[in-house]
């Protein structure tokens, strides 16, 4: 590159507005960017919706910009996602599409105390880098009344401090048994750690008694709280135990496949992303396993079902997860399938739309006690004790606030490869839990890494 | 023995799509002096291309591979005629940085094709298995070296006896003295983008078979970098060797790191290549077959 003269630079320029483009990139229904709408950033005392309302960050009196409802307030709330480069876009992108329909569908209900919610102007993309999420989470603190999503679990860690410091509740995107130490995080659903000690009683009760188990998992607190869920109901049980961790990339999976052919476990707990689950279970399938795979939600698409290792996926694999996918006939599932429209199913819709509903509930609540103040909506989240999911959760899930072996939901459903469903997987068994997650004490996060 | 021969194979096997990655690099860089940190995104958008080629238009995998690995040439031409070509002249690391950002460009535009879930590529191989004796092996691993011993001969002949490939070596070896002896300079730079994205196109196929391509597949590409640096940056033998020299040690310490030396920690295999590299810089600076480079002060 150094003999030619200059020549000229519209190509520069064209590949400068490339990336720009590709920053700003439309996240399928919606602006990915800010649109720099002002919100007064400490009103006491504003009226909205016929009474007395106290604010103070990420509340105006003026209408949400494409106000659904022109003479109501406005409720800002943040969203810090995955949305283009980082390694949960694929699932990062549809939760935060259903998560647009869900608050779409709130204001169309006439919004929440006078005020509608708007949570397209600050949504930010944290490349699931815990920098850059807590760069743009300061970026968008200033403006917002509370995280309508905040994915991923070291992404979240990087803010969890200020978050508490400043009482700024929000909803996850990820399921360790972390949040449920940490108030201001609205979890829903059980985590990994509870998840894989009843995929253990599920094997118990349709294989064998004595089983042996394998947990196969990422690092961090994916893999990690999973695998010491499982090391916690086999060692309760008297079972053989033994992990293995793995590395994201369907070609790094040859030490796993190995390690399963070797010990041919009778069911391993897996915990990786869904081409990883396919190479491993079409790997050790082919070299003669014939054991179990119970996998978590995340180690699913349905995709997967059109790969070589389809038939080995079939006869092996179980999906555990928090709620019911898709398909399933709640009025919650009807209302998400209605709000989003014709889109290629997945799963990230579900937890999109599952994740919305504590915060909702915190909001009507702080709404109703006239505090819409970022410590009204703390002080009103923390004193849930139902919430309502619309048949996607059992109420007393939505339960925040007190003791976490109290609060914790424990119970998730088992459901088999089943290539006429939506997403590709059928409910064979509906919410549950073991004794041994029902009896578990959770007197810290489960993985401490 | 049994196991050792099976890592073996499938060391060689990954090892044999770092090659094809590894020679794309260094053919780049030999032609521009620019590592292209494009080269993931021509890779999944080859392997894409093969999986509408295969199930939207229904061609045969073997069709549709190097009708794929032609397109990706093609896109590879333009993003040289577009991005690259207007630089000339200006510092290699800003051309490095500009090859950054038409891969994100061209993955953002491909993660859409791709989908939420995965793709797959169809390839005829699946699951199957061959037993070499006691040897079980995926008998992908087998094509996968097949393919790339023939890709990379027919690269060397090109490179030894064609008009063309005399020529990109010429301008490689002296850009100013081949423009003196008529040999267009530009044509060359186009001609190793071309290469390299079929190549890339191939590789990302190649990794794409058994459990698909997803958004993430991309990742691969970065493994081509320890090869190169190993081999020597201007070998495109040495990106050979190194390719497969990377796979190898993987899969050689994924399998016994663990019964011998446990205290590395679980998956060191994928630190390893870079282990590998540290230790041929310190003896070898230039990489195993690299030039080394005299610099008088």
């Amino acid at each position: 590159m150094r003999k030619f003269p200059h020549r000229p630079r519209w190509a520069v320029l064209l590949v400068a507005l490339a990336l720009v483009l590709s920053a700003c990139r439309d996240t399928g229904g919606g602006t990915a960017t800010d649109d720099g709408t002002e919100t007064a950033g400490a009103t006491e005392g504003a009226t909205a919706g016929g009474g007395e309302v106290q604010t103070d960050v990420g509340v105006t009196e003026e209408a949400c910009p494409n106000a659904v409802n022109s003479d109501n307030g406005c409720i800002y709330l943040g969203i810090i996602s995955d949305l283009t480069e980082g390694p949960f876009a694929a699932l990062a992108v549809p939760i935060t599409d259903a998560q647009k329909a869900f608050w779409k569908r709130v204001n169309e209900e006439g919004g929440i105390g006078g005020y509608d919610v708007d949570v397209e102007s600050y949504i930010k993309d944290n490349k699931y880098n815990p920098e850059v999420h807590n760069q743009v989470y300061q970026e968008i603190k200033p403006e917002v009344l509370a995280l309508a999503q905040t994915l991923g679990s070291p992404t979240t860690a990087a803010i969890i401090e200020d978050l508490k410091a400043e009482n700024i509740v929000a909803a996850p995107a990820s399921w360790t048994s972390a949040w449920e130490f940490e108030e201001v995080i609205l979890e829903s659903g059980t985590n990994y750690c509870i998840e894989s000690m009843n995929a253990i009683d599920h094997a118990q009760r349709n294989i064998s008694e004595d089983i042996s188990v394998m947990a196969v998992g990422l690092p961090g607190d994916y893999g990690g709280d999973a695998a010491k869920g499982a090391e916690v109901a086999a060692e309760e049980l008297g079972l053989d135990f033994s992990s293995v961790e793995t590395t994201p990339g369907p070609e790094n999976q040859a030490e796993a496949v190995g390690q399963i052919v070797q010990n041919n476990p009778d069911i391993v707990i897996l915990t990786t992303a869904p081409t990883d689950a396919a190479a491993v279970i079409g790997g050790a399938a082919a070299e003669g396993y014939q054991g179990k795979f119970y996998g978590t939600s995340p180690t699913w698409n349905p995709a997967l079902l059109e790969s070589p290792a389809a038939d080995a996926i079939k006869a092996l694999y179980l999906q555990t997860a928090p709620w019911e996918p898709f398909g399933t006939d709640t009025p919650g599932h009807e209302a998400m399938r209605e709000a989003i429209g014709d889109v290629e199913p997945n799963d990230g819709y579900t937890s999109g739309w599952v994740w919305s509903y504590p915060l909702k509930a915190a909001l009507e609540a702080a709404a109703e006690a006239g505090d819409l103040t970022r410590a009204g909506i703390a002080q009103a989240a923390s004193e849930l004790e139902t919430v309502d999911y619309e048949g996607m959760l059992p109420e007393e899930a939505g339960r925040f606030g007190g003791d976490p072996s109290e609060t914790v939901y424990r119970e998730i459903v088992v459901a088999e490869p089943d290539e006429n469903e939506p997403t590709g997987v059928k409910v064979i068994e509906e919410f549950f839990a073991s004794d041994v997650a029902q009896n578990y004490e959770m007197s810290g996060p489960c993985f401490t890494g | 023995m049994t196991d050792f021969l099976q890592a073996l194979i499938s060391g060689l096997g990954v090892g044999s799509i770092y090659a094809l990655l590894a020679v794309g690099f260094v053919i780049i860089y030999k032609s521009m002096q620019v590592i292209s940190f494009a080269q993931p995104a021509l890779l999944v958008t080859g392997a894409v291309m093969v999986s509408y080629l295969r199930f939207d238009f229904g061609l045969n995998f073997w069709i549709a591979l190097p009708l794929a690995m032609v397109l990706t040439a093609l896109l590879a031409l333009v993003i040289e005629r577009l991005a690259l070509r207007p630089m000339i002249g200006k510092p290699v690391f800003v051309v490095a940085i500009i090859t950054i950002g038409v891969d994100i460009a061209v993955r953002v535009v491909v993660n859409r094709f791709i989908g939420l879930g995965a793709r797959q590529v169809g390839d005829p191989w699946g699951l199957t298995i061959r037993r070499l004796g006691a040897v079980v092996v995926q008998e992908r691993y087998l094509w996968m070296m097949l393919i790339t011993a023939v890709v990379v001969s027919l690269l060397f002949a090109f490179f030894k006896y064609s008009r063309v490939g005399l020529a990109m070596r010429a301008a490689a070896f002296d850009q100013e003295t081949a423009l003196a002896q008529g040999i267009s300079v530009g044509q060359v730079f186009a001609l190793s983008w071309a290469i390299a994205g079929a190549l890339a196109a191939l590789a990302g196929t190649l990794a794409g078979t058994r459990a698909g391509i997803d958004q993430q597949t991309w990742v691969l590409g970065l493994k081509a970098l320890p090869a190169i640096i190993l081999g020597g940056l201007d070998s495109v033998g040495g990106a050979v060797v190194g390719g497969l020299a990377v796979g190898v040690v993987e899969a050689m310490v994924s399998r016994y790191q663990g019964a011998y030396f446990p205290w590395l920690g679980q998956n060191f295999s994928l630190v390893s290549p870079y282990v590998l590299m540290l230790i041929v810089l310190m003896i070898r600076p230039y990489g195993l077959f690299g030039t080394p480079e005299v610099e008088r002060v």
